[in-house]
C-alpha cells in the first residue's frame, strides 16, 4: 500500500500472525532478522545484519545478489518504545554510492490477536520541495560554493 | 568491489561536473531564472547580455550536469531545470518500497510457519 500526500510518505502495513511483543523482538533482534529477512530468497546472496538496540544505537543491514552489487540501510534510534513503536533516521545506499536519509516510524498495534506492523517513512523530495529547492535554496548553496572556491582560489 | 569503485568514479565525476557547471555566476543566473519555468536560449540571453552563441555553450555545460534539459519547440530551443533531482527521488522511493516489501513479506512467512510448527 502506497500513497502520496504532500510531503511525500512512503506507507506499508501489515497483519501479522503474532503478539505484538513477538513482532517487536523478530524485527530488532539480529538473528532472527537474518532469518526472516532472507527466509524468501531463493538465491542465499549475501545479508549482514548488525543491531545495537539502545537510542542512538544504530542497525545495519547489508544485502544484494553478491559482493559486487550491495545495498545497505543504516538506521539510527531515536525511539524505542518496546512493543509499541520506533522511530529512526534510515540511511540508505545503492551500489553506485548513492545515498539518502528518511525519517522512520514502525508502530505495532495489537489488533484481532494479531499485530498490525505500520511503516510510516518520510523525507522524500517531492516535486514542490524540488522546485523550491531549485529557485531558492540554491541562491544560498551558490553562495556557500562561492565562498568555497574563494577560498580554495586565495 | 571493482564495480563499486567504477560506480562510485562515475558519481564522482558526476559531482565534478556538477560543480564546476555551478562555479560560473552567469550559469547560476541562468539557473535562479529556470527555477521560474522554463525559457528558450532567447529570453536567456537577453536579460545576461550575452550572444545566442555564448549562451549556448553555458547551456552546454549545464545540459552536460545534468542541471538542465533541453528541447526544441517550433524554431527555437527551450531550456528547463533537469530532472535529474526527481528521477533520484523516486529511485529511493523504490528502494524503500522494494526494502519494507521484503522486511514485511519476511516477517509475515516467518510467523506463518513458527505457527504451523508450534501448534
Amino acid at each position: 500500500m502506497t500513497e502520496t500526500t504532500e510531503t511525500f510518505e512512503l506507507r506499508m502495513s501489515r497483519l501479522l500472525p503474532a503478539t505484538p511483543e513477538e513482532v517487536f523482538d523478530a524485527y530488532t533482534d539480529a538473528e532472527k532478522q537474518k532469518v526472516w529477512f532472507s527466509i524468501l530468497d531463493e538465491d542465499p546472496g549475501v545479508v549482514e545484519i548488525e543491531v545495537d538496540l539502545r537510542v542512538g544505537g544504530t542497525q545495519t543491514a547489508v544485502w544484494g545478489p553478491n559482493r559486487d552489487e550491495l545495498f545497505r540501510e543504516t538506521q539510527v534510534f531515536h525511539v524505542i518504545d518496546r512493543p509499541h513503536r520506533l522511530v529512526t533516521t534510515s540511511t540508505g545506499s545503492d551500489p553506485s554510492g548513492m545515498t539518502m536519509t528518511t525519517e522512520v516510524e514502525v508502530t505495532f498495534e495489537e489488533q484481532g490477536g494479531g499485530t498490525l506492523m505500520s511503516v510510516v517513512q518520510s523525507g522524500f523530495p517531492d516535486a514542490e520541495t524540488r522546485d523550491f529547492f531549485q529557485s531558492m535554496a540554491w541562491v544560498g548553496a551558490f553562495d556557500r560554493i562561492e565562498a568555497y572556491l574563494s577560498r580554495e582560489a586565495a | 568491489m571493482l564495480n563499486h569503485m567504477v560506480h562510485q568514479r562515475i558519481a564522482d565525476d558526476r559531482l565534478d561536473r556538477l560543480f564546476a557547471a555551478l562555479s560560473d555566476p552567469t550559469r547560476r543566473g541562468i539557473l535562479t531564472r529556470l527555477g521560474s519555468g522554463p525559457a528558450t536560449i532567447g529570453e536567456l540571453a537577453e536579460p545576461a547580455g550575452m550572444s545566442l552563441t555564448g549562451l549556448k555553450k553555458h547551456v552546454q555545460v549545464l545540459e552536460d550536469a545534468q542541471l538542465v534539459s533541453t528541447q526544441k519547440v517550433g524554431r527555437s530551443r527551450e531550456v528547463r531545470l533537469g530532472t535529474e533531482r526527481l528521477d533520484d527521488a523516486m529511485q529511493w522511493i523504490t528502494f524503500y518500497q522494494r526494502l519494507w516489501e521484503r522486511r514485511l513479506d519476511g516477517l509475515e512467512v516467518y510467523f506463518t510457519l513458527k505457527k504451523g510448527t508450534d501448534k
